[in-house]
């Protein structure tokens, strides 16, 4: 089970081209990037992993994290990971049709009120919502339906993330949306999951930049006539920026693959979680204080990572969510099941 | 530097069941004070037992007694093993190192002589590598080897020696060639095998460990004579065998398991009663973080049966591995909150006191985290380390 190399390659070369610093400044200003959106779009990858009779590119959930390790990795500005394996995926398995723009989901917090009432109609706020402004449709799943409401009848209220990505409130009054039953393992609680999954694989991207731009610096920042990299002090945070990312992108990639095989993957996803959201804190602190003052300017792009990481390493679940959940599978285990779970 | 995913297949997976039966049987929860990881009891009935199985020296040839297994399968027998404090210490080494520097630069006439005894747990190695001035800077040993009639005569000191008093030989790391003002340090070096016990002019004396336990040893060569055939590969290459050597002992879960019976045992005892949130999450946390550096470690093995030399990602995960090892123990002396006494009636609270007494040594052994961070953040600069 791999991803095939001709997505890593065309899903770099296109963000590559199309992700410079001045491009992801620029998308922070005005709050969206269509250029980049309309660049994406244009090869499908935002619809891989949802079926081809549905409407969607095709290829596996493997694929789809690929293509969000690299989203990640290059801090493009875009509502990748909604679009496709969060709400694009809630849509298709219910039959709703996949709209030709963004779809976003709502990630869920302690003051969403969102109600459908029998006839279909939507009422109620959401917050914290990715790229709200600029969607179609949100994707919402409650009570065993899942709806696919019009984001034209919706009141935005525009909010931003710690990156200053567009995390927006919206409001509905009585707005009609399509609706259909969810299938069997559907529920709030799978959303939540691959939600979680979707930040691991783009953690993963952030923290292997991070660390490489940290390596790539200190080995041209000179101080007291040589790299700083030459420095005890100093190869101590590339080296733990190493292993942060090593450890996101294996968590990613080791629950990512028990997910692809369609089996009950929640441990490996909740392990993978909270993992990358303390490497994820580790690693932003140590390139960091790698980087000095550097670091400290939105002039460098070390901060497109950093902060992008500090947004998503509490999206979907935070360290005590997760150690939480996982804590509860350890206690089920029991002390003779314990490695076995490690393991398994 | 690149960790890539990989799963046991079902081969290594049936060892894995094998493994744990075999546990199950011999050493049932209860039945058994368990060790932390490699700092394990030695007990030369328990390492022959294994041996029958082929798990000592399982990766070495079958012609010389092995099993002709690999990387990942010594993985997993090691895994479970020390998860469940298995006292593997008499074999520990021979399994881990030295055989497998025998294997690479011995002659057949000492592969013949010392791999099969290994392989039978007949034959337990120590480490003859630090001095009283030479630690991290291993190239700087002193102990010296002059040239005599079909051998050489040794002089100096060893210290430190792990189990010198309990195992049977010593692959040992001495300069044999005088190092000339502003020369290679690195040059001159030689590794020769030397009996523990029955070599005339061998001194061992214990030096008490932080626990009050005879763990190290200071071993003393007063003309010594260690015979040609003792000789490990080219006289004057020890340096490159020796960094060889090492680079087996990085990565492995001796890095990373060492309090997992403790933390086995507290969930054991916590067994039957309510938990409240604080020690959900802590089991919560140091479950996750194991399945993340296990997944680390052991596709480090899978490398090494591809026939690759990953120093870079072993000195990333024992670094990492050894780190997580002492917050782990300082994560459950802030979940305990009172003293710890060594005799207690609670065998956690005696393992957790053991670990906290010996935790220290975790990041030291085998090559400092400091001295790793060196070698690590070279390969990452693509430098040579």
């Amino acid at each position: 089970m791999s991803v095939d190399s001709l997505i890593t390659d065309t899903a770099t070369r296109l963000f590559e081209q199309h992700c410079t610093h001045s491009a992801i400044q620029q998308a922070e200003a005005d709050g969206e990037a269509p250029g980049i959106w309309a660049a994406f779009a244009e090869t499908g990858f935002p619809w891989i992993s949802l079926p081809e009779e549905a409407g969607g590119s095709g290829g596996t959930l493997l694929d789809a994290l690929e293509v969000l390790r690299l989203v990640g990795y290059h801090a493009a500005p875009i509502p990748a990971a909604e679009t496709g394996m969060l709400g694009g995926w809630l849509l298709a398995s219910a039959g709703l049709e996949l709209p030709e723009g963004i779809v976003t989901v709502a990630p869920g917090t302690d003051t969403d009120s969102l109600t459908v009432d029998a006839t279909g109609a939507v009422s109620g706020a959401v917050h914290m919502v990715p790229w709200g402004r600029a969607a179609e449709r949100l994707a919402v799943i409650a009570d065993g339906t899942i709806a696919s409401i019009p984001l034209a009848g919706a009141t935005v209220e525009p909010g931003t993330s710690l990156a200053g990505e567009p995390r927006d409130t919206l409001t509905f009054d009585s707005v009609a949306a399509e609706t259909a039953p969810a299938p069997g393992g559907i529920d709030v609680e799978a959303l939540r999951f691959r939600g979680a999954l979707s930040r691991v694989a783009l953690m993963a991207g952030a923290i292997e930049k991070m660390s490489r731009l940290t390596v790539s610096y200190t080995n041209e920042r000179e101080q007291f006539g040589r790299p700083v990299a030459r420095f005890q002090a100093v190869q101590q945070h590339l080296v733990w920026a190493a292993q942060d990312a090593a450890l996101a992108r294996m968590a990613a990639e080791t629950a990512g693959r028990h997910a692809e095989r369609d089996e009950d993957a929640r441990f490996e996803i909740a392990a993978a979680k909270l993992v990358a959201n303390q490497a994820a804190t580790r690693a932003t602190k140590a390139c960091h204080q790698a980087h000095g003052a550097m670091g400290m300017t939105q002039e460098y792009e070390l901060h497109h990572s950093s902060r992008r990481l500090w947004s998503w390493r509490s999206e979907y679940g935070g360290v005590r969510e997760w150690s939480a959940w996982v804590g509860a599978a350890a206690v089920d285990a029991g002390a003779d099941g314990l490695y076995p779970l490690i393991t398994r | 530097m690149r960790f890539t995913p990989t799963e046991l297949t079902a081969d290594e997976l049936a060892l894995q069941t094998e493994v744990r039966s075999f546990l199950a049987e011999e050493l049932p929860p209860g039945s058994h004070e368990p060790g932390l990881g490699m700092s394990a009891r030695h007990d030369k009935d328990f390492s022959k037992k294994m041996a029958e199985r082929g798990w000592v020296g399982m990766a070495l040839p079958t012609e010389w007694g092995g099993s002709d297994r690999n990387a990942v399968d010594r993985f997993v027998v090691v895994e479970e093993m020390l998860r469940w404090g298995a006292p593997v210490g008499y074999h520990w080494v021979a399994d881990r190192q030295t055989g497998n520097i025998i294997l690479k630069f011995g002659t057949d006439e000492q592969k013949e002589r010392f791999l099969p005894p290994i392989c039978r747990a007949e034959l337990g190695f120590s480490i003859g590598m630090s001095e009283p001035d030479s630690g991290s800077d291993l190239a700087s040993v002193t102990t010296r080897a002059e040239r005599d009639d079909g051998g050489w005569i040794v002089n100096g000191t060893k210290i430190w020696t792990s189990n010198a008093h309990t195992n049977d030989w010593f692959i040992c790391l001495l300069r044999t060639a005088p190092l000339e003002p502003g020369g290679n340090k690195r040059e001159g070096l030689s590794q020769m095998l030397i009996d523990l016990h029955n070599t005339d002019g061998l001194e061992l004396s214990p030096i008490p460990f932080l626990n009050g336990e005879h763990h190290f040893n200071e071993v003393s060569f007063n003309d010594v004579f260690v015979p040609d055939e003792n000789v490990v590969g080219q006289p004057g290459m020890g340096w490159n065998q020796n960094t060889t050597e090492m680079a087996y002992e990085r990565g492995g879960p001796d890095r990373w398991l060492s309090p997992f019976s403790t933390v086995e045992q507290l969930l054991r005892e916590l067994e039957g009663t309510e938990l409240g949130p604080l020690a959900v999450e802590l089991f919560g946390e140091l479950t996750a973080r194991w399945w993340g550096i296990r997944n680390l470690s052991l596709s480090v093995s899978r490398l090494i049966d591809a026939g690759e030399a990953p120093s870079v990602e072993s000195s990333l995960v024992k670094e990492m591995g050894t780190r997580f090892e002492i917050e782990v123990i300082e994560k459950l002396v802030e979940f305990v909150d009172h003293e710890l006494s060594p005799g207690s009636s609670s065998l956690f609270e005696r393992l957790l006191a053991q670990c906290v007494l010996t935790g220290p040594g975790n990041t030291i052994r085998g090559g400092t985290i400091e001295i790793l961070r060196s070698v690590a953040a070279k390969g990452l600069q693509g430098l040579p380390a």
